[in-house]
C-alpha cells in the first residue's frame, strides 16, 4: 500500500513536471472523450456494456457520464491504466494501439493526432478539467443543408460552440451517420456522398452528446414535370417535394385501381363484384370522395383499425380468462372509431382509465403493461413516437433525453393504484391519492412529473397525475402527439413514414418531407384530432391515387410518394379477401361464423389460424408496428398453393363457385364476377379468352364450345379462382 | 300421515310426492348427473330459467320454467302477492310440466321480484322476474341474422335468448329526429350474460355500440328501418344468457329510466335505519376546489353527482374542537359503477389546507375469497366502495369535504349519483347472510346458491357478517322469527367487536313437509336499549362447479324462505350427548360425547370437525366416527382462552355421502357427494374459577 502510494506521488510529481514542460494542456472533457468516443471505446458494444463494460473496464455510454469515466480510467485498478512515470506504457495507449493484447483491435494509430492528444493529456497529469476548460453548449453543421448531386459529394464540417462564446472545428472528433446509406454514405471524417437513389437524405452528427442533422436533397434532375391536379395540401406538398426533386409522379389510378385500394386501406377489405361494377359505372365526378366517406362511415373502418391498435396495445390473450378483457378492449377501441371519438379523447380514457374492465374496457391496457417504466416507454413510442427505452439506463445517444426526463415521465403513473378482482391476474385501477413522484434510479433522487422536460406545474396529492399528462400530450403546443399520430397513419396508406420507423421521431431523423409532415399536423389539430378527417384528406388527395406501376423515372424512388408503393395484403385482410372471393367463410372460436379476421380481437387466433401465422399476424408482444411481418416468405407461397384450407373454401359447398353451378351461370358472366371480386375490375381481353378457355376444358383436356359437365365446370373454376389468388395482383394492395 | 302445506294451501300427501320422486327416476337420475358433476352438496330445487322473464302488470302470462332437481313442483311462487302462478292443464286437464299460467295484478308495481318453486325436495332457489307497464314480446327463437330480424315496436320490451357465437337481431320502424333509448337488463335480472347491444341500419351497420352496461341514447338520422343487436360480450349463449331489451322512445329532455334490476350483496348496508328516503340538500355546483366551494353545516345530507369527468365536490364548514363526526357516503350501493373518496381537510386562514383524515372503501367484514382453487372465504363483498368512518375536529375553525371518485377520472356520466351523510354517531350495525360453503379445495362454489331446503334431521348453516356504524361493537344476537314446524333456528351470536356470526337451521329427524318465508334478525343493546335490525339474505346467482370457468355472481334475495321436503332424510345428524348446559371452568379441558344418528352411507370412517362459535373458531380439529354410535371430543378452554360467559357452538364437517335419490333403498344406484354436515348446537356456560368454587363450596355434597 505505501509502495502504491509512493508511486502516485512520484507519478503526479513527475506529472506535473512535464506539465510545467508542456505550454498546452488537454482536457478530458473536451479532448480525451471525444477520441474515445470516436474511437468506439464507449460504444455500447464495447466498454460501455451495460453490466461492466468490458473485461473490467467500464465507460459510460458515448460519454455521457465524463466524470464516472475519469474515476474508472484514473483511478480503478489502483490507476493502472494510465502510467504517467512512462505515458506511452499507459495501458490505455498500449491497449488502443494494440501493443498490449486487445479484444477491441487497432482504435488508434501511434502517429495520429488523437494519440498525442491523450499521450498529451497523461503527460500534463491527466486533468479532469483545464483551468480554463470551456463548455460545450451546442454544435452546428455545416453546411446544414443542401442539394447533393447523384454521385456528388459534400464535406461537412463540425462546429462546437462552448458557453464563452468560442468555437472550434471538431469534425474530425465527431460521429457522423447517415439515416439511409442506400441514398449516402458518409465517411469518418465527414464527407458525404449521394448514391442514386434520389430523395431527402440526413446524417446525423454527434459530437460529446451534441448532435446536428444535415439534411442533404438528392434530386433526379428531371425538369419541367407536369404533376396531377393540387386537391388539397397534401398534393401541393408532395408534388412540390417532387418538384423540387426533380422526380416524376405516375398518372392518377384508374377507378377499379382507387376503389379496391382505398378500400383495403380504410376497411382492410376487398369490394364486392357488386360494388365495383356500380363503381366503375357511376358517372359522378366526384364518386371517389363520396366512396372515401361511405367507407369511412362503414363499421368495417372501425374494425380494421381497431385490429391496428389492438395488436400495438397490446390486446394479448396468455390465459383463456383474458378472453373478457381482451373483447372488451378491442370492442372499445372499435366502438370509439365507430363513434369518431377525437383520437386525444382515446387516448386519455386510455392512459387516466380507472375502475374494471368490464366497466371501463381501457383499463385492460394496465393489465397488459403494468409498470410505470412500461407505461412510459410504450405511450412514448405509440403516442409521441419518442423511444425513450434508453434513457432508462443512461443518457439517449441520439436525443436530448435524460434519465430526470425519464423518470419525471414515469412518476405521473406513480399514484396508480391497483386492487385485484375475482379475475386472476386482473386488477381494478383507481387513483391512490398522494404526491406523484418517482426515483431515480442511478442518482436515487426523487423526482416530480415532468412531460419530457416540459413543466405540468405542480400536481397536488388529489388530482390524478395523468389526467394531467392526458393534458399535455393533448396540447396544440406539444411537439410529439399530433406529430407521431400522422406520421403513423400516414405510413398505412403510404407503405412509408414522412418518418421512418414511424415511432422513432428526433431531431436527427428528420421527416422525408417536413413542410408535408408539419402541414398534416397542423390539419390534424385544427380537426380536433379527427381521424376520420385525417384520412380523408389522406385518401382524398391525388398523391394517394398514383399508379403503383412505376414510370422509368421514378422507378428508383423510395420515399417521396411519386408513386403508390404496393404492399402485400395484410394476413387477416389476406385471409378476408380469399373468402371473400371464394364466398367461403373462415369460423373462428368464440366469435359469431361471418366473423372476419381482421374483426379478430386478440392474438389467440394466430394459434388456431397457420394461415395468420404464417402470413404474419402480430402476437400483440410489441408496441412496435413492426411486430407484423409483412415480408414474403417460402412458406406463404406454398400455403397459398397447397394448403387444405385454400382448397377447402374454393370447394366451400355454399361458397360462390357452386352457387355458380347451382344456378348454371354464364361462364362470361363467371368470369367477370371473378375478376370484380379479385382484382376489382373486369378481364382484359386475353385474360377472358384464358379463362374462357380453362373453364370449357373437359376431364380429357379437350376443349370444346359447350358448357363442360358440372363436376369439370367446379374443378375449372376452382382452378382459375386458385390462380387468381396466387397473382401479385392479388396479394398485393397497388 | 303428515300432510304437506304450502303457502298457497295445497295439500298433498308426502309418500305421493316421493312416489313421483322415485317414478320419475330416470328424469332425476338425468338430473343427478348434472349434480354429481357438480359432486359438492346433495341435490337441492333449483329454478334456472323463466321463460318469458317478465310480464306486464294487469296480463296474464304462460311461463315455462327449467331447473335442476325441481321433480315434484307443485306451486310456482313470486315474492310479490300480486303475482299469483297456476299449473297449466292440458285438454284433459292434467298439469302440463313445467307451464305455469302467471297473472300480474294490475296494482303490482313496476319491479323485479323473486320467483320460486316449491319441489320435492323443498323450496327452490330464486330467479328474477320483472314486472313492466310495458307491452312485452318473447322471441320465439333467436334471430341471429339480420334477415329474419324479428319485427318489434317501439315502447316494447323483448323476452330474448342468445344463442352462442351469434347476435340477436331485432328490427324497428323509427323517423328521423327520434330519440330512442335502448335498455337491457341481464345480470340485473340473473342472466349469465354480460350484455353488449347496438343500434344499426337496416343493413346491420352499426351505429352506436354499448358494452359497460349503460343505455343507447340515439337520435334516428333518418326516417326507416333500423335493427337492434344484441348479444355476450363474448359471444356466449344458451338457455341461461337471457336478456330484457326495451326500445323505448323519449322526448328531448326525458330523463332516462332504466330497467329495473336486483340488488348488490353491497348495499345491504345502505341505507341506515331512520334515512329520509331523500337527501335534505344538493350539491351546488361548481363546488370544485378551483371554484367556490359548497358551504354547508353540520350536520348533513346532501345529494350530488360525480360529474363531469374527474369532478370534485368540496363543502366547507365550521366545527368546534374536539367534535366527532360520522361520515357515510352511499353510491356503489346505489348501483353505481363508482369508488367514492374523500378527504377532510382543515382550511387555514390562509388558505393552506391540512389533513384530518383520508377515507375511501367500507372493508368487507370477512375475508372475501380470493376465488382460487381453494375455498378460502366467501366470494360476498359485504364491503362497498362507499365510506362509512368518522373524524374528529383537532380545532375549532374552518374545514372542508373534499369528494371525488377514484373511478371517474375521465367519465362523464351525470348519472353517477352519490349521497353523503355526515351526523353524529348513531351507533348502528346491518347484517346480511348466506349459506355458508365448506372449505373444500376443488373450485366447487354450488352450495353458495344453494336454497333453505332441509332434510329431515338436516341441519344448514347460514353465515351471517355485519357492517357496524358509528362506533357500536357490542355482540349481535341473530334470530329468526318464523319456521316451518318441525324446524329451529340457533343464532350463534356477532361477538363484541367481531363482524361474522353463524345461524343454524336445523330440520326435526321427522319434520314435516313445510315452507315457511321467515326474516333474519339481529338484535343488539345500543344506548341500553335493544335494537332490533332485519338481515338480507343473499345468494349467488347460479350453481358454480367450477370457479376457474365460472366466477360465481351473487345477489342479494327478495326473501328468505324456508322448507322442509319430506321426502328425504339427511345421511347423518350429529347429536350432543348433553343435558342442557355444558358447565365448564374457565381452562378447562371439556370432553363431550357426540352421538352419531346415521341413515345414509358413507366414505370413509371418519370425519374432521371444526366449531362454530364465537371465541371457538380456532379450536383443533377434531376426529368424528362415522362408524361408532358415539364419539368423545375435548375442548380446550385454556388454549382457547375463552373467558367466563355463555357460549353457543357447533361442529361442522365435510363427509362424502353414498347418496341415493329419495332415500337409501337396496340396490339404488348411489354417488358419492360430498356436502356439509353441522351438529346439533349446544351452550357451554364457562364460568370463571372463584365463581366456579363458590358455587361448589355452597354445594352439600362438596
Amino acid at each position: 500500500m505505501y509502495h502504491l502510494r509512493f508511486l502516485l506521488l512520484l507519478s503526479l510529481f513527475f506529472a506535473s513536471e512535464l506539465v510545467a514542460e508542456q505550454p498546452q494542456r488537454t482536457s478530458f472533457i473536451n479532448d480525451v472523450v471525444p477520441i474515445l468516443t470516436k474511437a468506439g471505446c464507449n460504444a455500447g458494444v464495447c466498454h460501455a456494456k451495460a453490466g461492466g463494460g468490458q473485461n473490467g473496464f467500464e465507460l459510460s455510454l458515448l460519454g455521457f457520464e465524463p466524470e464516472l469515466d475519469y474515476r474508472h480510467l484514473v483511478y480503478e485498478s489502483r490507476g493502472r491504466r494510465l502510467f504517467p512515470l512512462d505515458p506511452k506504457q499507459s495501458l490505455l495507449l498500449t491497449k488502443a494501439t494494440a501493443q498490449a493484447p486487445h479484444g477491441g483491435g487497432v482504435r488508434l494509430k501511434p502517429d495520429s493526432p488523437e494519440y498525442q492528444t491523450i499521450l498529451q493529456w497523461i503527460q500534463s497529469g491527466s486533468p479532469y478539467q483545464i483551468e480554463d476548460d470551456r463548455q460545450l453548449a451546442s454544435i452546428t453543421v455545416e453546411p446544414a443543408s443542401g442539394i447533393l448531386q447523384r454521385g456528388a459529394s459534400v464535406q461537412l464540417k463540425t462546429i462546437a460552440h462552448y458557453t464563452d462564446g468560442s468555437t472550434r472545428d471538431v469534425t474530425r472528433d465527431s460521429l457522423f451517420e447517415s439515416n439511409n446509406i442506400a441514398m449516402a454514405e458518409v465517411t469518418d471524417q465527414g464527407t458525404v456522398t449521394a448514391a442514386e437513389i434520389p430523395g431527402n437524405v440526413s446524417i446525423m452528427v454527434r459530437y460529446l452528446g451534441q448532435v446536428s442533422v444535415y439534411n442533404g436533397a438528392i434530386p433526379l434532375g428531371i425538369k419541367n414535370i407536369e404533376f396531377p391536379a393540387n386537391k388539397n395540401f397534401v398534393d401541393e406538398l408532395v408534388f412540390q417535394n417532387l418538384e423540387r426533386l426533380g422526380i416524376p409522379a405516375t398518372k392518377v389510378c384508374d377507378d377499379g385501381t382507387f376503389l379496391r385500394r382505398v378500400s383495403l386501406d380504410i376497411t382492410g377489405r376487398l369490394p364486392t363484384a357488386r360494388e365495383t361494377q356500380a363503381f366503375l359505372d357511376d358517372q359522378a365526378p366526384n364518386k371517389r370522395d363520396t366512396v372515401v366517406d361511405r367507407l369511412l362511415a362503414s363499421a368495417a373502418y372501425a374494425d380494421f383499425f381497431a385490429n391496428k391498435w389492438a395488436a400495438v396495445l397490446k390486446n394479448r390473450r396468455d390465459d383463456t380468462k383474458d378472453i373478457k378483457a381482451n373483447f372488451a378492449f378491442h370492442a372499445w377501441l372499435r366502438d370509439n372509431l365507430l363513434a369518431g371519438t377525437p383520437y386525444d379523447q382515446m387516448v386519455r380514457q386510455l392512459l387516466a382509465a380507472t375502475g374494471t374492465i368490464v366497466a371501463n374496457p381501457p383499463v385492460a391496457w394496465y393489465k397488459r403493461v403494468k409498470e410505470p417504466k412500461q407505461q412510459i416507454e410504450d405511450l412514448g413510442q405509440l403516442f409521441l413516437g419518442v423511444r425513450l427505452q434508453c434513457a432508462q439506463c443512461h443518457h439517449h445517444p441520439f436525443e436530448r433525453w435524460s434519465q430526470d426526463d425519464y423518470y419525471s415521465l414515469a412518476a405521473f403513473f406513480s399514484q396508480v393504484g391497483r386492487k385485484p378482482t375475482d379475475t386472476a391476474g386482473e386488477d381494478l385501477i383507481f387513483h391512490k391519492r398522494g404526491v406523484a413522484q418517482a426515483t431515480n434510479m442511478k442518482t436515487g433522487k426523487p423526482i416530480a412529473p415532468r412531460a419530457l422536460g416540459d413543466d405540468v406545474g405542480e400536481i397536488p396529492a388529489d388530482e390524478d397525475p395523468r389526467l394531467r399528462l392526458a393534458d399535455w400530450m393533448a396540447s396544440p403546443k406539444n411537439p410529439f402527439f399530433a406529430k407521431a399520430l400522422v406520421n403513423r397513419y400516414w405510413k398505412h396508406f403510404f407503405s412509408r413514414g414522412l418518418v421512418e420507423p414511424e415511432d422513432d421521431i428526433r431531431d436527427t431523423n428528420p421527416a422525408s418531407n417536413p413542410e408535408l409532415l408539419a402541414a398534416l399536423e397542423r390539419h390534424f389539430l385544427d380537426s380536433d384530432y379527427d381521424l376520420r378527417e385525417l384520412i380523408r384528406v389522406i385518401v382524398k388527395s391525388n398523391a394517394y391515387q398514383l399508379d403503383a406501376i412505376p414510370l422509368p423515372d421514378n422507378k428508383i424512388d423510395r420515399q417521396n410518394y411519386s408513386r403508390y408503393y404496393p404492399k402485400r395484403l395484410q394476413a387477416e385482410v389476406l385471409l378476408d379477401a380469399i373468402d371473400q372471393v371464394a364466398g367461403s367463410s373462415t369460423s373462428f372460436t368464440n366469435l359469431p361464423l361471418g366473423t372476419r379476421a381482421v374483426a379478430l380481437p386478440d392474438n389467440s387466433y394466430n394459434k388456431s389460424s397457420p394461415f395468420l401465422k404464417v402470413f404474419g399476424r402480430p402476437e400483440a408482444a410489441s408496441v412496435c408496428e413492426c411486430e407484423r411481418v409483412q415480408s414474403g416468405s417460402l412458406a406463404q407461397s406454398l400455403h397459398l398453393m397447397n394448403a387444405n384450407d385454400i382448397k377447402s373454401k374454393l370447394r366451400d359447398s355454399k361458397g360462390r363457385i357452386q352457387q355458380w353451378i347451382t344456378d348454371k351461370a354464364e361462364l362470361e358472366t363467371i368470369i367477370d364476377q371473378l375478376y370484380l371480386a379479385a382484382y376489382a375490375r373486369l378481364p382484359l381481353a386475353e385474360e377472358r379468352r384464358i379463362a374462357s378457355e380453362h373453364l370449357r376444358t373437359k376431364a380429357d383436356a379437350t376443349v370444346g364450345q359447350q358448357t363442360p359437365a358440372a363436376s369439370e365446370l367446379r374443378s375449372n373454376l376452382q382452378d382459375l379462382a386458385w390462380a387468381l389468388i396466387n397473382t401479385k395482383e392479388f396479394l398485393f394492395n397497388h | 300421515m303428515n300432510v304437506i302445506a304450502t303457502d298457497n294451501h295445497q295439500r298433498i300427501n308426502p309418500t305421493q310426492l316421493a312416489v313421483r320422486v322415485a317414478m320419475t327416476g330416470l328424469m332425476l337420475l338425468s338430473t343427478l348427473s348434472v349434480a354429481c358433476a357438480q359432486s359438492v352438496i346433495l341435490p337441492a330445487p333449483r329454478l334456472l330459467t323463466l321463460t318469458p322473464m317478465g310480464g306486464t302488470a294487469g296480463t296474464e302470462l304462460e311461463v315455462v320454467i327449467k331447473g335442476d332437481s325441481l321433480d315434484g313442483a307443485e306451486q310456482l311462487i313470486f315474492s310479490n302477492p300480486g303475482i299469483q302462478a297456476k299449473p297449466k292443464v292440458d285438454d284433459k286437464g292434467n298439469p302440463v310440466a313445467n307451464h305455469y299460467l302467471v297473472t300480474i295484478s294490475d296494482d303490482c308495481p313496476v319491479g323485479v321480484y323473486d320467483a320460486r318453486v316449491m319441489a320435492a325436495l323443498g323450496i327452490s332457489s330464486a330467479r328474477v322476474f320483472s314486472v313492466s307497464d310495458q307491452d312485452e314480446v318473447t322471441q320465439a327463437k333467436p334471430p341471429t341474422t339480420v334477415d329474419n330480424a324479428m319485427p318489434v315496436q317501439v315502447g316494447q320490451i323483448i323476452n330474448g335468448v342468445l344463442t352462442a357465437r351469434a347476435i340477436n337481431h331485432y328490427t324497428f320502424t323509427g323517423k328521423a329526429g327520434q330519440r330512442i333509448v335502448v335498455d337491457c337488463a341481464a345480470k340485473g335480472i340473473d342472466s349469465k350474460t354480460q350484455p353488449v347491444i347496438g343500434i344499426a341500419d337496416a343493413s346491420g351497420g352499426d351505429l352506436q355500440v354499448q358494452r359497460t352496461g349503460g343505455v343507447i341514447d340515439y337520435t334516428l338520422p333518418a326516417d326507416g328501418d333500423y335493427l337492434i343487436k344484441v348479444h355476450d360480450l363474448t359471444y356466449k349463449g344458451g338457455q341461461e344468457h337471457f336478456f330484457r331489451l326495451a326500445i323505448n322512445r323519449l322526448a328531448a329532455d326525458a330523463v332516462v329510466q332504466r330497467l329495473p334490476r336486483i340488488r348488490s350483496v353491497q348495499s345491504f348496508s345502505w341505507p341506515p335505519v331512520g334515512l329520509v328516503h331523500a337527501a335534505t340538500a344538493n350539491e351546488q355546483e361548481p363546488n370544485g376546489p378551483k371554484q367556490t366551494p359548497q358551504t354547508i353545516a353540520l350536520p348533513c345530507d346532501i345529494a350530488g353527482s360525480f360529474y363531469p369527468a374527474a369532478d370534485v365536490d368540496v363543502f366547507q364548514f365550521e366545527a368546534k374542537q374536539d367534535e366527532t363526526w360520522w361520515i357515510e357516503v352511499a353510491s356503489e350501493r346505489l348501483g353505481h359503477p363508482t369508488d367514492p373518496s374523500l378527504v377532510v381537510q382543515r382550511v387555514g386562514d390562509d388558505g393552506t389546507l391540512t389533513d384530518v383524515v383520508e377515507l375511501s372503501d367500507i372493508a368487507s367484514p370477512v375475508k372475501r375469497s380470493s376465488n382460487g382453487y381453494s375455498y378460502d372465504g366467501p366470494p360476498y363483498n359485504a364491503g362497498s366502495a362507499d365510506i362509512l368512518g368518522s373524524f374528529t375536529i383537532p380545532a375549532d375553525g374552518h374545514y372542508q369535504i373534499r369528494m371525488t371518485d377514484s373511478f371517474g377520472g375521465t367519465r362523464n356520466d351525470p348519472s353517477n349519483r352519490y349521497r353523503m351523510v355526515v351526523r353524529k354517531a348513531q351507533p348502528d350495525f346491518s347484517i346480511v347472510g348466506w349459506a355458508l360453503h365448506m372449505g373444500l379445495r376443488n373450485g366447487d362454489r354450488n352450495a353458495l346458491s344453494k336454497p333453505i331446503a332441509l332434510r329431515g334431521g338436516a341441519l344448514i348453516p347460514i353465515e351471517v357478517v355485519a357492517v357496524r356504524r358509528d362506533g357500536f361493537d357490542g355482540p349481535i344476537d341473530l334470530k329468526l322469527d318464523s319456521l316451518p314446524e318441525g324446524v329451529t333456528a340457533t343464532g350463534l351470536t356477532i361477538g363484541k367487536g367481531k363482524t361474522r356470526g353463524i345461524l343454524l337451521i336445523a330440520a326435526d329427524e321427522n319434520a314435516p313437509r313445510g315452507l315457511e318465508f321467515t326474516q333474519l334478525w339481529g338484535s343488539a343493546e345500543i344506548n341500553g336499549a335493544i335494537t332490533r335490525r332485519q338481515g338480507h339474505m343473499a345468494s349467488m346467482k347460479w350453481p358454480v362447479p367450477n370457479a376457474a370457468s365460472e366466477i360465481p355472481d351473487p345477489r342479494l334475495l327478495d326473501q328468505f324462505p324456508i322448507s322442509v321436503g319430506g321426502v328425504e332424510q339427511a345421511g347423518l345428524s350429529i347429536v350432543p350427548e348433553v343435558e342442557g348446559e355444558l358447565q365448564a371452568t374457565v381452562g378447562d379441558k371439556v370432553t363431550l360425547s357426540l352421538k352419531l344418528i346415521r341413515r345414509g352411507e358413507f366414505s370413509g370412517s371418519s370425519m374432521s370437525l371444526k366449531t362454530f362459535g364465537s371465541g371457538f373458531e380456532k379450536a383443533a380439529a377434531m376426529d368424528f366416527s362415522l362408524t361408532d354410535p358415539k364419539t368423545d371430543v375435548v375442548i380446550d378452554l385454556a388454549k382457547l382462552k375463552t373467558p367466563a360467559g355463555k357460549y353457543t357452538i357447533a361442529f361442522y364437517g365435510g363427509a362424502v355421502q353414498k347418496y341415493a335419490a329419495g332415500g337409501s333403498k337396496p340396490n339404488a344406484k348411489t354417488k358419492d357427494i360430498v356436502d356439509i354436515f353441522v351438529s346439533q348446537p349446544l351452550t357451554i356456560n364457562v364460568q370463571d374459577k372463584e365463581a366456579a368454587d363458590k358455587l361448589a363450596n355452597k354445594t352439600p355434597s362438596k
